[in-house]
C-alpha cells in the first residue's frame, strides 16, 4: 500500500456530496466529458480510489517523488450500470473503511466486469451470415443481463448510418448495437471503407472521413501502419465500459494472398485476445470443405484460437449432416456448436451481395441498380406492410413497367449518371414523368436536377459541369471535400413525421418547394424538393421510409394507396426481427459453450 | 475417346458456364463434343425434340457444341416440389415422386447414368462432364452420384472450380481437395478460380501456396462476367445475373454471350493445360 493510508475523510465527504446529485451524464459540468461523451457522472469521484486493481490502473511517478496510483484510463465507475449499483451500495453507508469499500467493489464486480470478455465470429466466406449471428449472440448475452457491445474493426460497406454524435459507422454495427440495447458509437466500427470506384475507397476512421485510399495503399500501408493501434484503442475503450464484446470478422480469415496485411480477421483476434468461432453458410454447398480449408490454411497458433464452428443457413433437416459434422470435428478437433436453420427475416442487408428482387406485393417499386448503389437499406421499410415488391432494375424496359421509380444513393454520382445515360435509362425515366412517382435519394437527388457542378473535381476525376436529368429545378455543387453526416428529424410538408440521416458530399440549391421541414438546433430548415405536380421528389434524407408518413404518401402515388400499408414503425419491425432471430439462434446453438468460452457460467 | 469433368467447391461456382466454355473450345477445334451431367437438381428444364425433359444447362451446353439436346446429356433430373419431395425424371421421362420414406434406388440411377454416358461418348470425340453441387460433401460421400462417382465411372480427369466473389476461395478449393480420399484427389488435375474482380496479380502468392500444398496447377483466373446465362436455380436470383445482350431470342442471346465469354477466357485460361488434361496427359 503506497497511498491508501492518507486521510480518507475529505475524500469520502466528496463522494457523499455526489451521491445526492442526479444520475447520468452531467453535461453542465465544466469538465464534461472528462472521459468520453455519454459517460455516467453519478459518481464523479470513484469511491474505491485507490483500488490498486491492476486491470483498472497503475502506479505513476509522483511529482513529489514516490509513486501514486493513477486510474485516469479507468471508465468503470462511469458505466451507467456500475454508477447506479455503486450508488445503491454506498447510499447510507457510514464512512466505510477502505477494506469495506474494496469488499463492495468485489460485490459490484460480480455483476459488472472490470474488463469485457471478447468473442469473435469469423466467416469462411462473405455472406456466411456473420452479421446476423453476431446480432443474435449480442441479444442473447444482453438478455442474460450482460452489458454487451458489438465490434467490427474494419467494415467495407456502402450502407452506413450516423450515430447520435454525427459519426458515420456501418449500419450492420448499428443494428448489432440495437441488439445489445445500447447506442451505436464509432468505437464499434473504427474503420469503415466505402468503395468509390475501381480500387479506391473512402476511409472513415472513428466516424469521420479520413481520406480516399487505393486498395494497395490501404493494405500494407494503413493496415500494418496506424491500423492495429487504432483498432486496439477502440476495442480497449469499449472493453473498459462493457461486460462482453462480440466481434465480427470481415470476409474470410484464410485469404492466403493477404495474410500478412489483413487487419479485420486474425489480426483483430490477436489484438483483442478473443476466442474465435467460424461460421460457414451451407446454402451453397461445400460447407465442410470451406470450414476445413479455412481452419487448416491458418497457421497453428491462429487455428488454436478457434473454439467452435457454426453451420448456418440450413434448409431442411440437420440430421442429414451428422456424418459430415462428426468427420469435420474429428479432422479439425474443433466442435460444431450448432446448425442454424435458414431464417426468414426483414432485417437490413449489409452489402450488395444481398441484392435481388424482394417482396411479392402487387405494387412494383423499381430501384435503379446504380453501379455504386449505397444505402439501399433505405428501401427495406417499403416492403414491411406487404403489398409492395422492390425490384432492382437496370434496363429501360423495366423502367417502363414499374409503378414507382427510385434513383437511390450512390458513392459516385457523376460516374453513375454516365452509366445511366449509356444504358438509355435517363430517357426511360424521363418518359415516365407524371405517370409514376419518381424519387431521388442523395446521389439520385443530385442526378434528378438540372446540373451537377464540380469545378474542382471533388466528386469525380475530371472537374466540370454535368447535366442532370432535369426533372427537378435544382443545381448540386461540390465545392470542397466535405462530408455532411447528421441525424435529422422533422415534418413532411403536408403533414406527418420524418426521421432519418444525411450522409453526403455536395450541396443542392432548389427552386422547387421543399419536401421536408427539418428541425435542428439552429431552427427550421427546408430540405429536399418536390415538383409542382407532386410526382418528382428528391431528398438527402436516408431512412425516409422508416416512419409511415412518407412511405404511405409515396406508395399512394404509386397506385395501390393505403390499402395494405400498415402503420408500422421501422424500428419496431427491426426489434421484432431481432427477437425472432435471437430466439431461433439460441435454440440451435450451444449457448453454454459460448458462455464458457467467454468465461461466463460453467 | 477423351473427357474432362468440371466439379465445383460449392453450388453456383460457375461449373455450368465453364463446362459450356470448354464445350465451345473443343467444338471450335473441330471435335465432336457432348456435354454430360449425370444428375441435375433444377426446376429449369428443357424439352428435347424427342420430348425428353433435361436440365436447361445441358441444353445450353449442347447448343454450345452445335448439337441438339438429347436425354443422354442429363439422364437424371430431380425437380423439387413444394415441401420435401421431388419428381425424379429418368432418361427424360418422369419416373416417380421421391421423398421422405420414398427413396430413389441408387442402382437404378447409376445404371441410367452409365447407359447415358455410353450413348453420349459413343457420339463424341470428347465428353465435357459437369458435377453437381459441392465436390466434397462428406455427409453424402456414400450417396453421391453426380460428382466423383461419375468421374470414376467415366474414368475422367477433373478440374475443380472455386468462386472467389464470395471470398474464401483458397480455403474452399483446399478443403474440397483435402476432404476427398487420396485416390479421388488424384483425379483433380487443375483448379480454376472464377468470378474475380480487379487485378489478378494480387492473387499470385495465394495461388502459389495452393499449388504448393496440393501439387495441382491453377489453370487460370476468370474475371466476373456481366453476361447472362440461364439461371439454374433460385439461388442465382440473389446474384448479379448480368444482362441479355443482342438478339430478342434468348437462346441466341445466350450463345452470343457465351461467345464473348469464350473469347475473353482465352486471355485467362491455360487452354494448352486443359487440352492435355482432356487428352489424358
Amino acid at each position: 500500500m503506497v497511498d491508501s493510508g492518507r486521510a480518507r475523510g475529505d475524500y469520502w465527504d466528496k463522494v457523499v456530496e455526489y451521491l445526492s446529485r442526479p444520475e447520468g451524464p452531467n453535461e453542465g459540468c465544466e469538465h464534461y466529458p472528462c472521459h468520453h461523451e455519454g459517460q455516467d457522472c453519478t459518481l464523479c469521484f470513484c469511491p474505491f480510489y485507490p483500488c490498486h486493481d491492476p486491470r483498472l490502473g497503475y502506479f505513476v511517478e509522483s511529482r513529489k517523488g514516490g509513486q501514486v496510483w493513477s486510474c485516469q484510463d479507468c471508465l468503470w465507475i462511469h458505466r451507467p450500470d456500475v454508477g447506479r449499483d455503486a450508488k445503491k451500495l454506498l447510499w447510507g453507508a457510514e464512512r466505510p473503511s477502505y477494506d469495506e469499500l474494496l469488499a463492495m467493489k468485489v460485490r459490484l464486480e460480480l455483476s459488472h466486469r472490470a474488463r469485457a470478455k471478447p468473442l469473435m465470429v469469423l466467416g469462411a466466406t462473405s455472406g456466411a451470415g456473420k452479421t446476423l449471428l453476431v446480432a443474435a449472440i449480442c441479444r442473447i448475452l444482453a438478455d442474460k443481463g450482460l452489458r454487451v457491445a458489438p465490434f467490427k474493426s474494419q467494415n467495407m460497406s456502402l450502407n452506413s448510418t450516423v450515430t447520435a454524435r454525427g459519426e458515420e459507422i456501418s449500419r450492420a454495427q448499428a443494428l448489432q448495437a440495437q441488439a445489445c440495447r445500447v447506442e451505436p458509437e464509432a468505437y464499434m466500427n473504427p474503420v469503415l471503407l466505402k468503395p468509390k470506384k475501381d480500387d479506391v475507397s473512402q476511409v472513415i476512421v472513428l466516424g469521420r472521413p479520413h481520406r480516399d485510399m487505393r486498395v494497395c495503399d490501404y493494405y500494407g500501408g494503413f493496415t500494418t501502419g496506424q491500423g492495429p493501434s487504432l483498432v486496439k484503442d477502440a476495442f480497449d475503450h469499449l472493453a473498459r465500459r462493457f461486460d462482453a464484446i462480440v466481434i465480427e470478422g470481415a470476409g474470410s480469415p484464410a485469404e492466403i494472398n493477404l495474410e500478412d496485411v489483413d487487419l479485420a480477421n486474425m489480426k483483430t483476434a490477436e489484438l483483442t485476445d478473443a476466442p474465435c468461432i467460424l461460421v460457414v453458410n451451407i446454402e451453397w454447398g461445400g460447407a465442410f470443405a470451406y470450414a476445413y480449408g479455412t481452419l487448416m490454411l491458418l497457421p497453428p497458433e491462429q487455428r488454436s484460437r478457434f473454439k467452435g464452428i457454426i453451420i448456418n443457413n440450413m434448409h431442411g433437416s440437420a440430421a442429414d449432416l451428422q456424418n459430415g459434422i462428426e468427420e469435420l470435428e474429428r479432422l479439425t478437433g474443433i466442435p460444431v456448436l450448432g446448425v442454424v436453420p435458414h431464417i426468414e427475416h426483414a432485417l437490413p442487408e449489409e452489402d450488395s451481395q444481398g441484392l435481388g428482387g424482394r417482396g411479392t406485393g402487387s405494387v412494383k417499386v423499381g430501384v435503379v441498380r446504380l453501379p455504386h448503389i449505397s444505402n439501399f437499406t433505405d428501401l427495406d421499410a417499403l416492403e414491411m406492410g406487404g403489398g409492395v415488391s422492390v425490384q432492382f432494375i437496370d434496363r429501360p424496359s423495366e423502367v417502363a413497367v414499374v409503378d414507382a421509380l427510385i434513383v437511390p444513393g450512390t458513392k459516385s454520382t457523376v460516374d453513375d449518371l454516365r452509366w445511366l445515360r449509356r444504358r438509355g435509362l435517363d430517357r426511360a425515366i424521363i418518359e415516365r414523368r407524371g405517370q409514376v412517382p419518381i424519387l431521388g435519394i442523395c446521389g439520385g437527388y443530385q442526378m434528378l436536377g438540372v446540373r451537377i457542378e464540380d469545378p474542382r473535381g471533388v466528386e469525380s476525376d475530371e472537374g466540370g459541369s454535368h447535366d442532370g436529368l432535369g426533372l427537378l429545378r435544382t443545381v448540386s455543387r461540390f465545392d470542397a471535400y466535405e462530408k455532411k453526416t447528421v441525424r435529422v428529424e422533422g415534418a413532411l410538408v403536408g403533414g406527418g413525421e420524418v426521421r432519418g440521416y444525411e450522409i453526403h458530399m455536395g450541396k443542392t440549391e432548389s427552386e422547387e418547394e421543399p419536401l421536408f421541414i427539418l428541425r435542428s438546433e439552429d431552427g427550421m430548415r427546408r430540405e429536399g424538393s418536390i415538383s409542382e405536380d407532386g410526382m418528382v421528389m428528391g431528398t438527402y434524407v436516408h431512412g425516409l421510409f422508416d416512419l409511415p408518413s412518407f412511405r404511405t404518401r409515396f406508395l399512394s402515388l404509386a397506385g395501390e394507396g393505403e390499402a395494405n400499408e400498415m402503420a408500422m414503425d421501422h424500428d419496431a419491425a427491426v426489434e421484432a426481427g431481432l427477437v425472432k432471430v435471437a430466439a431461433i439462434v439460441s435454440q440451435h446453438l450451444d449457448v453454454d459453450a459460448i458462455l464458457r468460452m467467454m468465461g461466463e457460467g460453467t | 475417346m477423351n473427357n474432362i469433368m468440371v466439379l465445383g467447391a460449392t453450388s453456383g461456382a460457375g461449373k455450368t458456364t465453364i463446362a459450356a466454355i470448354l464445350c465451345r473450345h473443343f467444338t471450335a477445334k473441330g471435335y465432336r463434343v457432348s456435354p454430360f451431367k449425370a444428375q441435375n437438381l433444377s426446376l429449369n428444364s428443357y424439352v428435347t425434340s424427342a420430348g425428353e425433359e433435361i436440365g436447361i444447362s445441358q441444353a445450353y451446353q449442347a447448343w454450345a457444341c452445335g448439337t441438339e439436346p438429347h436425354w443422354s446429356m442429363n439422364p437424371v433430373l430431380l425437380k423439387p416440389h413444394r415441401g420435401r419431395g421431388m419428381q425424379v425424371v429418368l432418361k427424360g421421362r418422369p419416373l416417380m415422386d421421391a421423398g421422405p420414406g420414398r427413396p430413389v434406388p441408387r442402382d437404378v440411377l447409376m445404371d441410367a447414368v452409365r447407359e447415358a454416358y455410353g450413348a453420349a461418348a459413343g457420339r463424341s470425340d470428347i465428353v465435357v462432364l459437369e458435377g453437381s453441387g459441392g465436390a466434397a460433401e462428406i455427409n453424402l460421400a456414400d450417396r453421391d452420384i453426380a460428382n466423383m462417382a461419375t468421374a470414376e465411372m467415366a474414368d475422367s480427369p477433373v478440374v475443380l472450380v472455386g468462386d472467389i466473389d464470395r471470398g474464401g476461395v483458397f480455403a474452399g478449393l483446399y478443403g474440397a481437395f483435402m476432404l476427398l480420399p487420396p485416390e479421388r484427389r488424384e483425379r483433380i488435375r487443375a483448379f480454376i478460380i472464377n468470378r474475380f474482380r480487379g487485378d489478378a496479380s494480387i492473387l499470385g502468392p495465394g495461388i502459389e501456396r495452393l499449388e504448393e500444398l496440393t501439387g495441382v496447377p491453377c489453370a487460370g483466373v476468370l474475371p466476373l462476367s456481366q453476361l447472362r446465362m440461364p439461371a439454374e436455380d433460385s439461388l442465382d436470383l440473389g446474384r448479379d445475373r448480368g444482362s441479355v445482350v443482342g438478339s430478342e431470342d434468348v437462346r441466341q442471346a445466350w450463345m452470343d454471350s457465351l461467345e464473348q465469354l469464350y473469347r475473353m477466357s482465352r486471355d485467362h485460361l491455360d487452354y494448352a493445360l486443359l487440352e492435355s488434361i482432356a487428352a489424358g496427359g
